[in-house]
């Protein structure tokens, strides 16, 4: 089954495509954030790989947690591809897809996305034969909320993710426990959203149309304080 | 810190914003605060002009944001439509630009919680006691930053300035 992923959760635009045998083409544009070029490099990857949108059999997207107006482009445009190639889509967090990607090691690993305001999207997780298992999370907190958390726990650590290396100065307190990834893993793959997605939509665990949203994580129920505004309505 | 300033037209309201905007940072926010007329856009204008922005500027009140590129870049935003705070989470503030534009806030003092640390509070009040074009402009600040700039501050505004 050929599956396309499309990954905008953080600066680094993203997209794959792939089966469950190989990763066919992917691309990836990091640095400043770059969504616009999310149709033209699939358009690209599918054209270089004699492929049309009809041999698709799903897509895959990265839900977050991570940018807003990232997620917004990276899942309106995964949902409207599903919809036109009428296939099925599936939505991946940014952190699993990020743990999913150094699952090769023995260490808990602590996935850790920047969410910018001073604070960190994460997520704990544990290797086990053929995936991860996520133990913790998906959290918004300061970094050293994240510490606290992971001092509370034994065993070492292996830390992955863009928040991580920004906030490695904090993290580092836990002290020779943990150890980062290199920052070439510090972005979500779209290929491991392609990887991940695979098998689900084989078994036919997708997500319906409709209910693929981002995840936001921060969420705010309060009403706007307005005791002066005066309302000519 | 606390500083007032007074004006007696709107092109003196602009001057006011374009000498604050001299001192003005990647990721600063400045919260405009006054009443429907008070000069806000007009204030922003200023701030424009300080920055570079050749752009008319105008009210952002129906189109939430407005970006504009300067010596720095520039948001503009107008929070007044919005009822809940969920709606200027969903704006991306942060996110604007490569997360550092300067960001001026119309009736940002409502949600000051989901701005930068970095902050100037300015708010105009008008005096229709002492004419229909007076304006007292009083600007408090917020954040380390600021607290390193409160000499220079100080001194662009002085042109202006009157007992806060």
């Amino acid at each position: 089954m050929i599956v396309v992923g499309i990954d905008t959760s953080t600066p680094q635009t993203s997209v794959a495509v792939g089966t469950e045998n190989e990763i066919i083409a992917k691309a990836s544009v990091a640095g400043t954030a770059r969504q616009e070029l999310v149709t033209p490099l699939l358009q690209e990857l599918l054209h270089r790989s004699d492929l049309t949108l009809s041999q698709i059999g799903g897509v895959a997207v990265g839900i977050g947690p991570g940018l807003f107006t990232g997620l917004r482009v990276g899942v309106a445009t995964a949902k409207t591809l599903a919809q036109v190639a009428n296939v099925p889509v599936v939505g991946i967090t940014s952190l699993d897809a990020l743990a999913y990607a150094v699952r090769y090691s023995p260490r808990r690993i602590a996935a850790v996305i920047d969410a910018r305001r001073n604070e960190v999207f994460s997520a704990i997780y544990r290797a086990v034969p053929g995936g991860i298992v996520r133990e913790r999370g998906y959290e918004v907190h300061a970094p050293d909320r994240l510490v606290a958390e992971l001092q509370a726990l034994s065993g070492e650590v292996l830390a992955v993710g863009n928040g991580a290396m920004l906030y490695r100065y904090v993290l580092e307190e836990i002290g020779s426990r943990i150890e980062f990834a290199s920052p070439i893993a510090a972005h979500p793959e779209a290929a491991a959203l392609v990887e991940l997605a695979v098998s689900r939509l084989l078994r036919e665990e997708h997500d319906r149309l409709f209910d693929v949203v981002p995840l936001y994580l921060r969420k705010s129920d309060a009403e706007i304080a307005w005791d002066r505004r005066a309302r000519g309505v | 810190m606390r500083i007032a300033a007074r004006t007696s037209s709107a092109e003196e309201t602009r001057e006011v914003g374009e000498a604050l905007a001299s001192l003005l940072r990647p990721r600063d926010a400045v919260v405009l605060m006054g009443e429907l007329g008070a000069g806000k856009t007009t204030f922003a204008q200023g701030v424009a002009r300080g920055l570079g922005i050749e752009q008319q500027v105008s009210s952002p009140t129906f189109t939430l944001i407005k970006e504009y590129s300067g010596i720095l870049d520039l948001a503009h935003v107008d929070v007044y439509r919005l009822d809940r705070m969920q709606d200027v989470v969903d704006l991306g503030l942060d996110e604007l630009g490569a997360g550092d534009d300067v960001l001026l806030v119309e009736w940002g003092d409502t949600i000051e919680e989901l701005l930068p640390e970095e902050r100037l509070r300015v708010e105009l009040l008008t005096d229709e006691a002492a004419g229909e074009h007076i304006r007292v402009i009083s600007i408090s600040t917020a954040g380390a930053g600021w607290v390193e700039r409160s000499a220079e501050l100080e001194v662009v505004m002085l042109p202006w300035a009157v007992d806060a």
